[in-house]
């Protein structure tokens, strides 16, 4: 067992790290590192919780589509990197705090009042369990999700063609 | 001797054995893929262009790749003054993750795997998009403003090849049932994947030709215009590190492309890996040749071949695969 708590201290770490790393740095692209790393460390912590798939797709999704998506971002915004700290904005910290705390207490507060129950045997569930989940008892929530992605993308589609000169 | 062995692989346990025997191997066949595709590549491009090739060092001039390591290896590591170190250093290494990854899940015979994961091409698709981030931090690291280009083309081109890439490889996931990628290549016993799926093939192909940064799409290092693109400021060994990435980029499309397309391991009379590895290196060839035949496309060209027809294609064919296999 001390195997195992030995790992889930790393992942932790990892996630924190990289979380710390995120909101401290000074230059946003170090700031994106740190996101990744977390990433990764979320990913950790479900492979440790025995559920593959959903740390493929966190890799596959927030490394590989969201991170790539802010960096490009990044890069077109110009050169940012040599930039000092925003310190001196003392309205923009109390906001960033004000925000920070009260999300920090909302969590607090829903993990101290759910009941949780320890399984006596390894939780598993197949990428076919997933699939039928998705497909049968939350069908309306994922409609929903990808109507949600349509209206997202008719709007890229419209600002760029806007942004073209075209109608 | 042969008892300590024994002891050892009980103490710490057959599966942790087996992997480190493995990635030992996976070492093995990254480098000397590496070896032997920087020499056939240059044999290639010599003789499709009339040329000989390198025919000095050793018979065929088989040497040739041996001597340029050694001397890649004993060159001065340049650091420019304004690069952002930590960014510049870790990109080289950080492109090898994915590489040695992807290289755990591939079967290259019925048993010769690393180990099995049931989400095997998951593991595959979600590490390999690391490559594009160590290529991204690597030009924006080198603080110059060709690698720079050089990075965000990348990004582009990688975001946009990804979609038919991940679209083509789904129709065969539908057919195997399987996300692992021993179950697909032993669900091709009776009939090779390509036979049912040519478009998805096709698809496959050209997209993993961009994914790998290779002419006609290599315009993330695009040698006319932007010096050596995102790897300008790069030399020596780092620089080596991103062309053994590049090469074993080739190697794992073709290895993917053979286990989901042409059947994996699976031939008569020759072992299993024998023909694994005969399939991947003729479509390695192919992408060679593709390299010597073809001129590079125009970026505009490029992003409106994936979003306007590699993507409507793919989804169509995806639905075609969908509705025929519940009907």
């Amino acid at each position: 067992m001390i195997f195992a708590d030995i790992i889930f201290v790393i992942i932790i770490l990892i996630t924190l790290g990289g979380a710390l790393m995120t909101v401290l740095s000074g230059s946003i692209i170090y700031a994106l590192m740190g996101l990744v790393t977390t990433m990764f460390g979320v990913a950790g912590l479900y492979i440790y919780l025995n559920a593959p798939f959903l740390a493929m797709m966190q890799i596959l999704i927030y490394v590989g589509a969201i991170s790539v998506l802010i960096t490009f971002a990044i890069m077109l915004i110009g050169p940012l990197y040599k930039k000092p700290k925003e310190w001196s904005y003392p309205l923009k910290f109390i906001l960033a705090a004000v925000v920070a705390l009260f999300s920090f207490f909302v969590f607090a507060k829903v993990i101290l009042k759910t009941q949780w129950t320890v399984l006596s045997k390894p939780f598993a569930i197949s990428t076919k369990d997933i699939g039928r989940l998705l497909f049968d008892r939350l069908t309306f929530p994922f409609e929903l999700i990808s109507l949600v992605i349509v209206v997202a993308i008719i709007g890229a589609v419209m600002l760029s063609l806007y942004s073209r000169g075209e109608k | 001797m042969c008892d300590t062995i024994i002891n050892i692989v009980n103490i710490v346990g057959k599966e942790v054995v087996r992997t480190v025997i493995g990635l030992v191997g996976v070492f093995i066949v990254v480098l000397g893929n590496a070896i032997m595709l920087t020499w056939t590549e240059r044999k290639v491009a010599g003789h499709i262009q009339r040329r000989i090739g390198p025919k000095e060092v050793g018979p065929f001039g088989l040497l040739q790749s041996f001597a340029d390591s050694v001397k890649l290896l004993g060159k001065e590591l340049l650091t420019p003054a304004n690069v952002e170190k930590p960014l510049y250093f870790l990109a080289p290494t950080l492109i090898f993750v994915p590489v040695l990854v992807t290289f755990v899940v591939i079967p290259f015979d019925g048993f010769l795997q690393v180990k099995d994961i049931n989400t095997g091409i998951l593991v595959i698709l979600a590490f390999s998009s690391l490559t594009v981030l160590s290529i991204l931090i690597g030009g924006w690291g080198s603080d110059n403003k060709y690698s720079l280009i050089g990075a965000v083309r990348s990004v582009a081109q990688n975001i946009a090849y990804e979609i038919p890439l991940l679209l083509a490889l789904l129709p065969v996931i539908l057919m195997a049932n399987s996300f692992s990628l021993r179950d697909i290549a032993e669900a091709q016993r009776g009939a090779w994947f390509v036979v049912y799926q040519p478009i998805a093939f096709l698809i496959f192909f050209v997209a993993s030709v961009a994914e790998t940064n290779r002419t006609p799409f290599d315009l993330p290092e695009a040698e006319s215009e932007l010096v050596a693109g995102f790897h300008t400021e790069y030399s020596g060994m780092r620089f080596s590190l991103f062309f053994l990435a590049e090469y074993t980029n080739m190697f794992i499309v073709s290895a993917i492309a053979v286990t989901f397309f042409l059947g994996g391991y699976q031939g008569p009379i020759l072992p299993g890996v024998v023909w694994f590895f005969i399939k991947t290196y003729l479509l390695v060839f192919v992408l060679l040749w593709f390299r010597w035949t073809f001129p590079r496309v125009r970026f505009d060209q490029l992003l409106n071949f994936s979003w306007k027809i590699l993507i409507p294609v793919s989804f169509l064919n995806l639905l075609v695969t969908g509705g025929i296999l519940k009907l």
